[in-house]
């Protein structure tokens, strides 16, 4: 069972395939924040190199986010138009989530926190279970001040990962009881995407192109404007 | 026989079509967003890309149901990579790079102004060159004589707002809702355009367009005569606005020596503007041409037209392209 995965959702641009879950190669590129130029060259890249078909694919996986949307967008369109092409079901897997899983083997609870820009961020809370982890909170966009509120009224031993705790690691590694994972940890994992696609692609849960949709998490700013002037 | 298909997502229309040989639009299918819009009275950027992204996989499907087409059958995939909105367009882009990484087929960036200036060749392609060509809508207003081989030269473009952007201004401020520019053409058909004397903004100055005065002009004349006739007033302003598009079409016309003129863009719709400019063209001896209101108005038909003469000419598009929002006109001079 073959899968190809796209994430997009932070600066880098992610693309691995793999086989049976197993990660047979994966491209990244950082910091450019060119997803649309960079995303379909490095499928191309990753599928001569491995001299993978792309009629070969069972699915095509994608990070859903929450995060930069011009990157999400990209993402989403390229893997749902691959999919239509291909009549090949997707799986969407929120980027939240595919940080916080290679933290599995943690007995913390694991926050990932993405940057919102505008002095937001986007997190969600996960504990681990045998396998994998569980989500223990909503998806959620706020305020570092507001997250850090949250992880004092939790009050659990907590490890933090993504590039919005590094973007705010002076505010929010100096609470009690939480810890702060390394840049290594910080970017959505393309790997985690292959192993946690395969598994719901094993169970057949996985969705028609046109039923994926990108979670934004965060409406455009003339409709927060429209709502504060309360028109 | 080449088949290609055109996906367009520049501003707030949604559309695909698939165009076979540059000429023959097999079908063509377009997606409004106006609603999404409508109350915030102009395209907002970021829901115009949040739709899109909803929007296009369904357009393609359809383009090819309604074309009797099977994906497989395409030759190639083209997308509208600017000028536009930048989020928006690179929808169209990602969509269309995917579909050609997948079919191992070419991809083709279009230049939505030149695109536009491809309406003619799909509305009659035995329309004698050179054209004056004038593309008027919500973004551009602009008059390009259009040469053999698909030369191009710009003449004049506006200087401030888009001719359409004057008609969503004004039909704004005569509440008349979003989009100005039918509303305005309804309401015009019933009032008196000669009824209030409005400017035209530099109608003897060259070839460039400025509408910003105009609008100011129409608001001033409605607060100093607030019992005016609203339909009075819609017709004098769009009357205003197409005297100035006609004589600056016919003016490059002549000087550059045109055999026809053209319309294309939104705007190109508006009522009067289209049976102005046939009598215009009358009187400067010349036949004009005026593409049905579905080619003017943005569309994946121009897009994928355009995508076959480009192909001929400059070959694929590198995958490794995005989008290019203030791209301009391929020019000559
Ligand atoms: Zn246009």
């Amino acid at each position: 069972m073959l899968v190809l995965a796209i994430e997009t959702a932070t600066p880098r641009v992610s693309v691995a395939l793999g086989r049976n879950g197993a990660v047979l190669g994966d491209v990244s590129l950082d910091g450019g924040r060119r997803h649309a130029e960079q995303l379909v060259p490095a499928i191309k890249y990753l599928c001569d190199e491995l001299d993978i078909d792309l009629d070969q694919l069972a699915a095509v996986a994608v990070g859903l986010g929450p995060g930069l949307f011009t990157g999400l967008r990209v993402g989403v369109t390229t893997a749902r138009l691959m999919a239509q092409a291909l009549r090949i079901p997707m799986i969407g897997v929120p980027t939240l989530d595919l940080i916080a899983y290679p933290l599995r083997h943690t007995s913390r609870t694991v926050v990932s926190v993405v940057d919102a820009r505008r002095k937001e961020v986007f997190f969600a809370c996960y504990q681990p279970v045998p396998g994998g982890v569980q989500r223990s909170s909503e998806y959620e966009v706020g305020t570092p001040d507001g997250l850090a509120g949250e992880l004092e009224a939790r009050g659990e031993d907590a490890l933090l990962a993504g590039d919005g705790a590094l973007l705010y690691a002076a505010q929010l590694g100096a609470l009690d009881r939480v810890e702060l994972a390394g840049p290594g940890a910080a970017p959505p994992s393309a790997a985690a995407l292959v192993e946690l696609a395969t598994a719901r692609y094993e169970r057949e849960e996985f969705s028609l192109p046109a039923d994926v949709h990108p979670l934004y998490l965060r409406r455009s700013d003339a409709e927060i404007e429209w709502d504060r002037k309360g028109r | 026989m080449v088949a290609i298909l055109g996906i367009e997502t520049s501003c707030d229309e949604t559309a695909a079509a698939i165009v076979d040989d540059g000429h023959d639009i097999r079908s063509s299918v377009v997606s409004s967003q106006v609603d999404l819009h409508a109350r915030f009275g102009g395209v907002v950027p970021e829901i115009a890309s949040r739709a899109h992204a909803e929007l296009v996989g369904g357009v393609v499907a359809e383009a090819l149901v309604e074309a009797g087409a099977d994906l497989t059958d395409l030759d190639a995939v083209a997308a509208c990579h600017g000028p536009g909105l930048a989020g928006a367009l690179l929808v169209g882009v990602s969509a269309a790079k995917a579909l050609a990484l997948t079919l191992d087929i070419p991809y083709v960036g279009v230049n939505h102004l030149e695109a536009h200036l491809h309406a003619a060749w799909l509305e009659d392609p035995s329309v004698e060159l050179p054209l004056a060509v004038l593309i008027v809508s919500g973004g551009h207003t602009m008059v390009v004589i259009v040469e053999e081989d698909a030369r191009y030269r710009l003449i004049g473009q506006t200087v401030d707002d888009a001719a359409g952007e004057a008609f969503d201004k004004v039909a704004r401020f005569l509440g008349l809702g979003y989009p100005g520019g039918p509303a305005i053409d309804r309401l015009a058909r019933e009032g008196d355009p000669t009824a209030i004397e409005f400017p035209r903004p530099m109608l003897h100055d060259g070839f460039d367009f400025s509408f910003s005065g105009l609008k100011t002009a129409v608001l001033h004349h409605v607060r100093r005569h607030p019992d005016v006739e609203v339909r009075d007033v819609a017709a004098s302003f769009q009357e205003a606005v197409v005297d100035v598009l006609l004589a600056k079409l016919v003016g490059a016309a002549d000087e550059a020596g045109a055999r026809t003129l053209v319309i294309g863009g939104g705007v190109a719709a508006n009522s009067r503007l289209r049976s102005r400019l046939v009598e215009a063209a009358e009187e400067s001896g010349r036949p004009a041409l005026l593409p049905r209101v579905a080619l003017c108005t943005d569309n994946g038909a121009m897009i994928a037209a355009t995508a076959w003469w480009r192909l001929r000419s400059d070959g694929p598009t590198p995958l490794g392209c995005g989008a290019f929002p203030s791209l301009r006109l391929p020019t000559t001079d």
